[in-house]
């Protein structure tokens, strides 16, 4: 089911939200999902949204928007105050037995005992997720494998580099093979090589059938890797739509002229774009789809401006996110 | 039941405190020799008979239920502590384990640790004083028990502790002067009428003195009296780490 809601800006298209329901084919619904905390702080308005199973979908947001207590409450780190938070149709409360074990986190933050081995901190949570030794020790030879981790097996947590802490994160997570991934922020602080290498890693997990839930700071990661995107803003849901639906709500494109100098007032034919001048630079922004470059380049001409080089760029998702974000 | 997950829970837990046994076992041990042999040797040569028992003889019980209330406490305030610094204590929030199933492996684990000290204590004493095991199942109900209400303890301060100098308070100020006061190196029978009564308001007095019974025949209070306050305490215990750790004090949001 689909429904708009129409945000109060001039420039904004009506963003489409969409409203989850209590569906057995999602892999995880979240419906009317509360959360205030003991001092008073409300995190979560009531929240809703669904994530189909297969699909890879970012939840975004500025620190303190919600993203993190809604992960917590979906994997039990948090109680929820109100509402339902489902795993393919399992209450997260009343079933979290088999809520949980359907769902691998990787937090934010390193939460692992700084002085046991890698290839001990994936067995005993392998065993916490009920797997028998054969198994976990199947999946751990898998895994360290995949992420190349195997030479640090016998590697105290402490002792490795933030790169491969990240990793054993993912591997932890991933230790009971479940159909749902939640990343928290699963590339802060690794380096670019390290970053490619998962981007590959998470992409194959979501082609062989994994739900994944991305929250991060790089809106570069969310664009490169999800399908659909969810905006979070101080406890609400500010949009929710596809990737390319969303960057169309500021189809926007910049033209930006260096001159040889700077001409004190806009020339006539030009002044219909409203361009922005500042010293010797002067900005057009124009709708694509309501205004050709042709066109503009055209009025340019004809203004004989004394140019020095015109550049153009496209509105990104940040730009979207900072638009939604900061009303 | 996710049995599995409860019995790696279990396995961890005993796998931290073994890893550095050099830290967990021993001290108590080396601890409880030094005052055998200051206490025992050195002074309690001059201290006539206690109850009709040696004074070295009188004080072992006592020290093998101090070693036993330390390493009780210490393993799962520790252990509980320690996770939620980390944060690994999320890694068993986000499992399917019940609450109750952490409480047992942390108890277990904690148990086990007291029990082999309190095991070893009674061994290395034994070649100082040899005894007779007076009465078994008492003797056993007192090892049993006081560490189940010392694992509590420790599972419910370290909830409670939001840095480490308030899981030392515990010990430090309350199980430390009480241990002391508790009939450890003397009879209350021994003392003016006023302490003597007070010295019933203290807890561990009952451990020692019920363990004391079991191990060597002798008592400054009735022991059905001991055995009850210590399943009471326990009990207690027991009830406020199930509350806590249900309803997530500190650990969940």
């Amino acid at each position: 089911m689909k429904a708009t809601a129409d945000l109060d800006h001039e420039d904004t298209p009506k963003l489409s939200i969409e409203k989850g329901e209590k569906n057995m084919t999602d892999a995880i619904t979240i419906h009317q999902l509360t959360k205030t905390y003991l001092s008073g702080t409300v995190a979560l308005k009531g929240i809703t949204f669904s994530i189909k199973a297969g699909e890879f979908f970012a939840l975004l947001g500025p620190n303190g928007a919600g993203k993190t207590t809604a992960i917590n409450i979906i994997t039990g780190l948090a109680n929820k105050t109100g509402g339902d938070a489902l795993l393919f149709g399992k209450d997260v409360v009343k079933d979290y037995r088999e809520a949980r074990a359907l769902v691998g986190l990787v937090p934010q933050e390193f939460n692992v005992d700084q002085f046991e081995k890698v290839s001990k901190v994936l067995y005993f949570n392998g065993g916490y997720f009920g797997l028998s030794r054969p198994e976990r020790f199947n999946r751990i030879g898998r895994l360290l494998k995949d992420l190349s981790l195997e030479e640090k097996r016998d590697t105290k947590f402490r002792e490795l580099s933030g790169g491969m802490k990240r990793k054993l994160l993912i591997a932890r997570a991933l230790i009971h093979d479940p159909p749902i991934l939640i990343l928290d922020e699963p590339t802060a602080g690794v380096d670019v090589e390290t970053r490619r290498f998962l981007w590959d890693y998470f992409r194959q997990l979501n082609r062989q059938g994994k739900t994944i839930l991305l929250t991060t700071h790089y809106i570069e990661e969310a664009e490169e890797l999800c399908q659909r995107i969810a905006v979070i803003n101080k406890g609400e849901i500010v949009a929710l739509d596809k990737k390319q639906n969303l960057l169309a709500l500021l189809e926007r494109e910049t033209m930006t002229l260096h001159l040889k100098r700077k001409i004190g007032r806009i020339p006539k034919q030009l002044q219909k774009y409203h361009p922005q001048e500042q010293d010797a630079i002067i900005t057009i922004e124009y709708n694509p789809q309501k205004e050709e470059a042709q066109e503009i380049l055209d009025a340019i001409q004809a203004a004989k401006l004394p140019l020095l080089k015109i550049e153009t760029s496209r509105t990104t998702l940040e730009d979207v996110f900072l638009h939604l974000t900061k009303k | 039941m996710n049995l599995t997950g409860f019995l790696a829970l279990t396995e961890r837990e005993i796998s931290r405190f073994l890893r550095v046994w050099q830290q967990t076992l021993i001290p108590p041990v080396i601890t409880s020799v030094l005052f055998i042999l200051i206490f025992g040797y050195s002074l309690g040569s001059r201290i006539r008979d206690v109850g009709g028992v040696s004074y070295l003889e009188f004080i072992v019980p006592g020290l093998v239920m101090m070693g036993m209330i330390i390493s009780a406490y210490s393993n799962s305030s520790s252990s509980v502590y320690i996770s939620k610094f980390q944060g690994n204590i999320q890694e068993y929030l986000v499992a399917p384990v019940s609450y109750w199933q952490i409480i047992l492996a942390l108890t277990i684990a904690a148990v086990l640790r007291a029990m082999l000290v309190g095991i070893s204590i009674l061994a290395v004493s034994y070649w100082f004083v040899p005894f007779s095991l007076h009465h078994v199942p008492v003797l056993f109900y007192f090892m049993l028990l006081t560490s189940l209400l010392f694992a509590f303890a420790g599972i419910a301060t370290g909830l409670w502790a939001s840095n480490w100098d308030q899981v030392n308070v515990f010990s430090t100020f309350i199980i430390t002067p009480l241990t002391y006061l508790g009939g450890v190196f003397y009879s209350i029978s021994s003392l003016p009428l006023f302490w003597s009564t007070a010295a019933k308001f203290n807890p561990i007095l009952y451990m020692v003195d019920g363990f004391r019974y079991g191990l060597i025949g002798v008592a400054d209070v009735p022991v059905v009296y001991s055995l009850m306050v210590v399943f009471v305490l326990t009990a207690l215990f027991f009830i406020l780490c199930v509350q806590w750790f249900r309803k997530g004090y500190k650990i969940r949001a």
